[in-house]
């Protein structure tokens, strides 16, 4: 077998059950198995996709709920990475907020979504306020687990180098510190996309949730299936530039599979 | 009796929060839209004496109960599955890629339509966000336990199928209990979006019958019924986890956060 031949038999060995699971899907519909209602065919969410996005609707949706998710995100980082470096830092900070953090991990935050729509309203303020609550916990625990990791002895021979305590920061504890950053970060971005098409559904008149809740009350699915392939899209293209940054910054680790 | 400093420091905040709250909400310095702990806790006593918290809490348990059980059971047949077939890995893995990335409640309005509303549309709701991390985990899981393991047990002339019993399930335990949690906070995540958009009974309608009537204490005591009950549960399931891995966890993050 020549390698080509290898190659593209284990491409399909690879990626087959898409394309396997479409025709499947476009089947069912086309025999009247499945009502095509409630599934449309792989081609009408097609096209309904194309139009969508041809015409600027999906697009304009997709950039709401995303400059949404991204804003929280990042002001959750923003807080959230010095915050846990002190944390880690100071017996003071540490026994002030570990409760609050420890303790408030596993609760359902998304119950107080309603405090937060009476605080800051229904629009954006409310989503990009709750999202970087939510974003805050993963990435607080997680950095907070990797500034405690780093290693005394490292911190000790820079000390003994006569390094001073920025110096320390920025080239000892930052650097030893940063693969459990991006761990965090990497926990808590499609946790900000999650919070905000579901803070959309329950009460919004812009962004990609509110796009999926208001064409299933027209029972037109293909909308709906495109929208949900549009936010597939977007939280992949997204996780992908996160990995692609952690491989620029974190030059000297690979990440685990 | 000497009170450790540490203690002190701990409590202080909550309850500091928690005064404030009260003494700000008393003197009508506060927010309306915030009640009063008092007033959350008498409204707690209301719904307990009428018995809807129970009929709340049993609708909102059985769903999420359900729909964990069935995804966890999913995810972690079939991730172990693909973590020892490369077929069923080949299988899953471009599927699981795909649709890991899209928030599950996206598909609500299509389970809705589906399965009613009812309990059957959640169930299968939280089923399905639910089956995903622990799949993941299985998976990874598997693929990662230590080959010397497996060689050793195989050299001794282990059959296959204690080698997957014996070696690999336990190996992967670990990793598969991480998934797991993750699958909890998802259903309950799920749950209160399902219940807020399309339910009749449960904790997340109380929420939004407080808030249409303006009861905000009743939305607060509902608000703390559902914090609990996600509290409790990943409670219950570190318990579990510490007892099926008695040795297997030293040092771990779970354990250094208690």
């Amino acid at each position: 077998m020549t390698a080509f031949a290898r190659q593209t038999r284990a491409l399909i060995a690879r990626w087959y059950s898409i394309p396997l699971l479409i025709v499947v899907w476009q089947l069912a519909v086309g025999s009247g198995l499945v009502e095509s209602r409630l599934l449309p065919s792989p081609e009408r969410v097609f096209t309904a996709l194309v139009t969508e996005v041809g015409n600027g609707t999906l697009v304009y949706h997709a950039g709401v709920t995303i400059s949404r998710a991204l804003t929280g995100f990042v002001l959750a980082a923003l807080v959230g990475i010095p915050f846990a470096a002190a944390m880690a830092r100071s017996t003071l900070i540490r026994n002030l907020f570990e409760p609050i953090f420890f303790i408030g991990y596993p609760i359902p935050k998304i119950a107080l979504f309603p405090v937060f729509t009476y605080i800051f309203g229904i629009g954006t303020p409310s989503k990009i306020a709750f999202t970087v609550l939510e974003c805050l916990y993963p990435i607080v625990v997680t950095c907070y687990f990797g500034f405690r990791g780093v290693q005394t002895r490292l911190i000790w021979s820079a000390q003994n180098c006569g390094a001073n305590n920025v110096t320390i920061l920025r080239r000892v504890i930052l650097p030893a510190a940063l693969p459990s950053i991006f761990s965090g970060l990497r926990i808590a971005l499609p946790v900000a996309i999650i919070v905000v098409v579901i803070t959309e559904m329950i009460g919004d008149s812009i962004g990609l949730g509110y796009y999926i809740t208001i064409w299933s009350t027209r029972f037109t699915f293909a909308n709906v299936y495109a929208a949900i392939i549009v936010i597939g899209i977007c939280g992949l293209v997204l996780d992908q530039a996160l990995l692609l940054l952690r491989r620029r910054a974190v030059y000297w680790q690979r990440e685990a599979a | 009796m000497r009170i450790d400093r540490t203690v002190v420091q701990n409590w202080l905040l909550p309850v500091a929060a928690l005064v404030a709250w009260e003494v700000l909400g008393r003197a009508g310095l506060a927010p309306r839209y915030l009640s009063t702990p008092s007033a959350i806790l008498a409204a707690l006593w209301e719904i307990t004496l009428t018995g809807e918290l129970f009929t709340a809490l049993a609708a909102s348990l059985y769903r999420v109960a359900a729909g964990f059980a069935l995804g966890t059971a999913a995810g972690i047949i079939v991730g172990l599955g693909a973590g020892v077939l490369p077929g069923v890995r080949h299988f899953f893995d471009p599927l699981v890629s795909f649709l890991y990335s899209i928030p599950k409640i996206a598909f609500l309005p299509v389970f809705l339509l589906l399965f009613g509303l009812g309990h059957a549309s959640k169930i299968a709701i939280i089923a399905f966000s639910g089956f995903f991390p622990v799949f993941i985990a299985s998976r990874h899981a598997v693929l990662s336990v230590n080959r010397i393991l497996i060689w050793a047990a195989q050299n001794m002339g282990t059959p296959p199928r204690t080698v997957f019993f014996r070696v690999i399930v336990p190996a992967a335990a670990p990793q598969l209990f991480s998934g797991i949690r993750i699958g909890l906070a998802h259903a309950f995540v799920v749950l209160f979006a399902a219940e807020l958009i399309g339910s009749k009974v449960g904790l997340g309608t109380i929420i939004s019958y407080g808030e249409e009537w303006v009861r905000f204490d009743l939305m607060f005591a509902g608000i703390v019924c559902f914090a609990v009950l996600g509290f409790l549960s990943d409670r219950i399931l570190l318990a579990i986890r510490t007892r099926m891995l008695k040795g297997q966890m030293i040092g771990t993050e779970e354990q250094v956060m208690r």
